[in-house]
């Protein structure tokens, strides 16, 4: 991959994950069970990104999606709540993703994005009010979180299997790994 | 969708499953501190009524035996409607988008709080822990 092809990349992914929670931001969601659950889907992108591009480059596209997405619907507060899930969510991935393609599949690299994106939100709640009983209300995001989760596991493993393109990347990246240790 | 079974790997359980764990960690935490300042039931319970970390009403609750409500203004028209029924208290109507303040329902246990983020309103019920005083035994 030339330095052109992967900054073309880049960009691709982070206006994609943009796209994609703006997107979701329009759909009401239908569960009255869980106020302020959301599906997730702009994690795809992450998972994708996680999957086919050096860490450096993972985090380059994690940080344009999230200023882009602040800049063009969010106020200072949802930069501080999507700040900590996205950081949180970006590290709990890249470390389970640690333990190798042998032991972990997509569907557990997205669900412990999933809980830890709602455990950071939750986080960054209970300072803003002061009262960490706020934190009591996690299990309910949680488990519709792994719910989410593994459906988008699911869907980012057909897409890696099944987009040429994403194959290509993801063997790149394997042998660069080889070749430069990690 | 056999497939998607199929590439579910040992490591996946056992996250999915520690991750699990840690969400019921609060809930954990939380009834533990409640089991050891085990309150008892003659303490008077308030209602604290706190609005950007600043306390703006106390209600107390034992002993109260009228319904009624108020509202609490918050600038640019947002509005929480606060209803005292008896020795429970729940926020009525919200003008706010996501309404978890109102789906909290009425609370009355001491530690059980409800929040409204977007106008950074939390209602806590704490109980004075001062032994009742009324106790007199005379002989």
């Amino acid at each position: 991959m030339t330095k052109n092809q992967r900054n073309a990349y880049i960009a691709l992914l982070a206006a994609q994950a943009v796209i994609i929670s703006l997107f979701e931001n329009a759909i009401p969601f239908p569960f009255g069970i869980a106020p302020g659950a959301k599906l997730g889907l702009a994690n795809v992108i992450t998972c994708m990104a996680l999957y086919t591009l050096a860490t450096k480059d993972t985090i380059k596209v994690v940080s344009l999606r999230l200023i882009l997405a602040t800049l063009l619907g969010g106020t200072l507060s949802t930069f501080m709540y999507s700040a900590a899930g996205i950081v949180l969510s970006f590290i709990g991935m890249w470390l389970v993703k640690k333990l190798g393609p042998d032991r972990i599949s997509l569907i557990g690299v997205s669900a412990t994005g999933a809980i830890l994106h709602n455990i950071g939100q939750l986080i960054i709640a209970s300072w803003i009010a002061q009262t960490w009983t706020v934190l009591l209300y996690l299990p309910v995001l949680s488990f519709v979180g792994i719910l989410a989760g593994i459906a988008i596991g699911v869907m980012a493993n057909y897409l890696l299997t099944h987009v040429e393109k994403l194959q290509y990347y993801q063997k790149v990246k394997e042998t660069n790994e080889k070749v430069h240790g990690w | 969708m056999r497939s998607c079974f199929r590439m579910i790997k040992r490591w996946d359980l056992i996250i999915v499953a520690i991750l699990i764990l840690i969400s019921f960690l609060p809930i954990a935490l939380f009834s533990a501190v409640q089991a050891k300042t085990a309150t008892n039931p003659a303490a008077s319970r308030v209602a604290v009524i706190t609005q950007d970390n600043k306390v703006i009403k106390k209600i107390q609750l034992t002993e109260n035996k009228r319904t009624y409500q108020f509202v609490i203004h918050s600038g640019d028209g947002d509005e929480d409607t606060v209803e005292v029924q008896k020795s429970r208290i729940r926020v009525k109507s919200a003008t706010c988008p996501d309404q978890v303040c109102v789906l909290t329902g009425f609370i009355d246990q001491p530690g059980e709080t409800i929040v409204c983020l977007p106008y950074h309103l939390v209602i806590e019920i704490q109980s004075d822990n001062e032994p009742p005083q009324d106790i007199i035994v005379s002989s």
